[in-house]
């Protein structure tokens, strides 16, 4: 038994042995990538139809895409060229795993980098899929600040069923700068988002994309838009999903998919053996989420998968009306690839409620549960650093960040209600999550709900969870429906949970996640170059929400959201609509007064002789004319 | 409930229609006290009573055509047009309707003054015409003998039209529904107090009731200043909101919270059924504004100031202040005849303007002719 044993043991070290071996081989393979970015303004005319400046990156727009092998280190070295505007990065759906400082959302995790100033992301990408990055500070990407970021991936499953590699970016375009777009107004009361003024694909429109027949691609389809969502389809094609937001999944027979901002899918789609004809990749707004839609603003784009560039190019036809009963694919129904199953039962729950309302200074603004997210002095990240053991205390992040602080390796359910009349496509920083409930589903019921009473998840009532459930890190919420999500609390950072359509963010339609923070303290290291900027943008970097370092539960000053509107009278309204009254019943009585003392003359002669004016004249009568008497006798009729 | 009845429009019509009533009520007082009496011809009196219903109705029928196409064109050409910025329109009919009515309103409450104002405005007329008949023979001759017929025919012919401007120029806003119904018993209603005051029925009775209904014609001129105020705001703030701001029912968004002193999330005089009547008569807005709120206030003050006015000139002669504004006007060159004028003006005498028309206009008028025809 002892030999037994001692093979065993040797067996088990033999293993341990290999596995390091393999890992440090694995390591040694992974590369560094480097890109040097000087972010500065240049000009562009995507749409052919006004040419504007747009934030570009070494002089070039469309920018850069980003592209690694799963395992490299990627280190972008981020110069702001702009001059006149913060920025930073946000690589979208990087776990950042150890690296919570280089996610990039500004006052969250770092603070806005200033003109003039450089700032390193460094982390390492140990995941694969298809990703992108955009500006995280304030409102700055739909001035063009985005571009895909993809992580291949020699591993994957479907490496072997296609021979090409495309990668689509979808998005929607406008003509006026985030900053001169009156959005956040006393002037839109109802906080209708800014309709764009055209739709790109790859940062362009009627492109044809040459394509080889019977072959097959693997597609990369990411709507790096700010706002509209967009079915996507290919005339007389169909193909298979085998990837959404990073996440491997079983290939899945699609034609139609909606693809809200943020989110991507990759598909493998095999052409035609007959190249007689161009077949028209059309991509159509979700017009439900537009407030206005101007007559000169195409909702739907033709671009071409081109068999043939001297066969015809075809405008595909798409009105509104029939965009409208457009019934896309399911993501809620894809399997991840990987067969995680469904998490157990929460050690945590989080119910939020979405809603939108205007606050005291007439502005449209929107809610988790009446919480408007608003930017704390210090971002939360280094809040977490500065706090010690009260970092487990999620009041010193302040009561208008919405801090949740999550227990390490917590599995965390999310459930959200939305009482909003539109869909939102919400996104967690730092993870991806299980999608395990939605009601309506997303088929041609999803609007169904919009007007009426809003649907409330009841734990007690709901239809089972998938044992698999599609894993993504932005999920649509329909509206005035709900989803449920879960997720492992393994990632320590601070991470936003928020409304992916920036108008919204703008709004306040986030929340934050505090995960971890005692974990975050023992493994997070700040460059000294992020405080440097925050040191030169003159945001405090120590301390609570409210930026004090001495009493960290005093949150006196901190930044607040607007107080609500009265909901009825208030003191003033009461004042006056007393002294309204007053002077009214003041008024009427001077008529009462004046009615009354009816004037010395007329009075005497109507109180006497009302019935007849005619006598008026008989004191004066007038003898011998024509024979006409005049007597004193009251006059009847 | 405004829907069907316009408060405004009946207070109009009532007003029109007293005013009527009451000149043509002194026009058969003249003929009855000059012509009725028991000796005299009942032929020519009987004509000349007569004249007076026909020009009467006669005005009267003219008005309605006139102002049912006034207001058919109103409601038919001007609705569409107006609907794009009806609060643009809206602010300023009801600013012309609360000054009309603050103008005319009042003089209601000397409904007795009134009559004697007629009675000498018709003796004037009827003495101008007798003095000018040498240049036209043929018109003065024809006036003159038809006088009984012309006065009542202008003058509800003015007062018609009058009440159809005054109508037309309130109710914007308000459907063609709405007006049937005040306009009967607006017409009702005056002839029955004109009828009243012509019988010599209790006159206090009548004057509570003509207090009363002047308390409420102000009510709604006031509210409707207040609210001209509040449409012609909310109307810029619409116009810079762009988009129907109406759509966003009576929440938040509705209204321009940097201008408002109270807002109710009820209640809203467009969409609530029975506010709108509160809004009719008072004025009332689910949110009421700096300016509405300022305005209404004013409004009431001007209103008691007005009064006092008037109830100082009426026990002194003249206004508060008049005569030494008059005599500091009259120092001034250019004014100074003016003020002299004003200073100086002889008060027409009543009583012997009546007599005179008595003894001139019936001697050799239309008394004579019948008379030489017999």
């Amino acid at each position: 038994m002892p030999m037994l044993g001692s093979s065993s043991l040797q067996q088990h070290l033999l293993l341990l042995v290999f596995l390091v071996v393999a890992v440090a081989v694995g390591q040694a393979a992974a590369k560094t990538v480097t890109y040097d970015f000087n972010v500065s303004w240049v000009t562009a005319n995507p749409d052919g139809l006004m040419e504007r400046k747009v934030v570009g990156i070494n002089g070039q727009w469309p920018l850069p895409v980003i592209e690694v092998d799963k395992g490299d280190r990627l280190v972008v070295n981020m110069y702001n060229g702009l001059g006149d505007k913060n920025a930073s990065i946000h690589f979208h759906g990087m776990y950042q795993n150890g690296t919570n400082n280089m996610d990039g959302p500004s006052m969250a995790t770092q603070c806005p980098i200033p003109p003039g100033y450089n700032f390193t992301y460094d982390f390492t990408v140990d995941q694969n899929g298809t990703y992108w990055y955009h500006c995280h500070t304030e409102f700055c990407y739909p001035d063009g600040y985005r571009q895909a970021l993809i992580v291949h991936d020699s591993d994957a499953f479907f490496n072997d069923d296609y021979e090409e590699e495309l990668t689509w970016t979808i998005s929607d375009w406008y003509h006026d700068f985030v900053e001169d777009i009156q959005f956040l107004s006393l002037y839109n009361p109802t906080g209708a988002e800014p309709v764009p003024n055209s739709f790109l694909l790859n940062d362009t429109q009627h492109s044809s994309i040459p394509v080889k027949p019977d072959t097959t691609y693997l597609i990369r389809i990411i709507n790096i838009g700010a706002f509209v969502a967009q079915y996507f389809y290919i005339e007389d094609h169909t193909f298979k999903i085998v990837e959404i937001d990073g996440v491997y999944v079983e290939p899945k027979e699609a034609d139609l998919l909606y693809i809200s901002v943020a989110q991507r899918y990759s598909i493998l789609l095999t052409t035609k053996n007959s190249t007689d004809k161009n077949y028209a990749i059309v991509t159509v707004a979700d017009s439900d989420l537009l407030d206005v839609i101007e007559p000169e603003l195409q909702l739907n784009n033709t671009n071409w998968l081109q068999y043939d560039a001297d066969a015809p190019h075809e405008d595909a036809v798409m009105t509104v009306e029939a965009s409208a009963d457009l019934v896309p694919f399911d993501d809620f129904t894809l399997v991840p690839h990987d067969q995680m199953e469904l998490l157990p039962e929460p050690d945590f729950e989080i119910n939020v409620t979405v809603t939108m309302n205007n606050l005291y200074n007439g502005f449209g603004y929107a809610f988790f549960n009446d919480i408007s997210y608003t930017a704390p002095k210090v971002p939360t990240l280094y809040t977490v650093l500065s706090a010690g053991d009260l970092a487990t205390n999620s009041e010193v992040y302040g009561e208008f960040t919405h801090p949740i602080v999550l227990q390490h390796n917590d599995v965390v359910q999310v459930v959200l209600n939305n009482g909003d009349s539109g869909s939102h496509p919400f996104h967690l920083h730092g993870h991806n999550f299980q999608v395990i409930e939605r009601a309506p589903p997303f088929n041609e019921h999803r609007n169904d709900y919009a007007d009426g009473d809003p649907l409330t998840f009841d734990p007690a009532n709901h239809t089972a969870f998938p044992a698999i459930p599609a894993r993504r890190d932005t999920f649509v919420v329909p509206p005035q429906g709900y989803f449920v999500i879960r997720f492992v609390a393994d990632n320590p950072g601070v991470w936003l949970f928020h409304c992916h359509i920036d108008w919204h963010l703008a709004q306040g339609l986030a929340m934050s996640f505090i995960e971890a923070p005692l974990q975050i303290q023992e493994t997070t290291h700040i460059p000294q170059q992020h405080y440097d900027v925050c040191r030169a943008g003159g945001v405090p970097f120590e301390g609570n929400a409210a930026a004090h370092t001495q009493d960290l539960l005093d949150l006196d000053g901190q930044n607040k959201q607007q107080p609500f509107l009265p909901a009825g009278f208030t003191a003033r309204g009461i004042v006056a609509l007393v002294f309204s009254c007053i002077s009214a019943f003041l008024g009427m009585a001077f008529i009462v007064v004046y009615g009354l003392s009816t004037p010395a003359a007329p009075l005497e002669k109507t109180s006497t002789d009302t019935s007849d004016i005619a006598s008026a004249s008989a004191p004066v009568p007038a003898p011998g004319t024509g024979g006409v008497q005049h007597t004193v006798e009251p006059y009847r009729d | 409930m405004t829907n069907v009845f316009g408060v405004q429009v009946f207070f109009i019509i009532f007003r029109e229609a007293l005013e009527a009533v009451i000149i043509v009520s002194v026009l058969l007082a003249f003929l009855k006290q000059s012509l009725g009496q028991p000796h005299q011809d009942p032929i020519i009196y009987k004509r000349l009573v007569r004249q007076v219903w026909v020009g009467s109705l006669g005005g009267i029928l003219i008005a309605l055509v006139i102002g049912g196409a006034f207001i058919g064109v109103f409601y038919g050409l001007g609705h569409d047009l107006w609907a794009e910025s009806e609060d643009l329109w809206e602010g300023i009919f009801y600013l012309i309707a609360s000054i009309i009515i603050t103008v005319m309103g009042l003089a209601i409450l000397r409904i007795n003054k009134t009559k004697e104002k007629w009675r000498v405005k018709i003796a004037q007329a009827l003495l101008a015409k007798g003095k000018h008949q040498t240049t036209t023979k043929w018109l003065g001759d024809w006036g003159r003998r038809h006088a009984m017929f012309l006065l009542p025919f202008i003058t509800t012919l003015r007062e018609g039209l009058e009440a159809v401007v005054f109508v037309g120029g309130v109710s914007l806003g308000l459907p063609a529904t709405a007006f049937p119904i005040p306009v009967i018993t607006g017409l009702l209603a005056g002839l029955l107090i004109g009828y009243l005051l012509y019988r010599g029925g209790n006159v206090m009775t009548i004057q509570y009731f003509l207090i009363a209904s002047t308390c409420i014609l102000y009510l709604l001129a006031a509210g409707m200043f207040s609210k001209s105020v509040w449409s012609l705001q909310f109307y810029k703030f619409a116009q810079k909101v762009g988009g129907d701001v109406a759509e966003s029912g009576d929440g938040p968004g509705s209204y321009n919270i940097r201008q408002t002193v109270w807002h109710v999330n009820c209640c809203n005089p467009e969409l609530d059924h029975g506010w709108d009547v509160f809004n009719a008569l008072l004025g009332w807005q689910n949110t009421a504004t700096y300016g509405s709120v300022i305005s209404y206030n004013m409004y009431w003050i001007f209103i008691m100031v007005a009064i006092a006015c008037m109830l100082y000139e009426e026990r002194t002669g003249s206004l508060p202040l008049q005569r030494p504004f008059l005599a500091f006007i009259g120092k001034i060159p250019g004014f100074r005849r003016y003020a002299a004028r004003k200073l100086n003006a002889p008060k027409p005498n009543a009583d012997d303007l009546v007599s005179q028309v008595d003894a001139d206009l019936f001697s050799h008028g239309i008394a004579q002719r019948p008379l030489a025809e017999k």
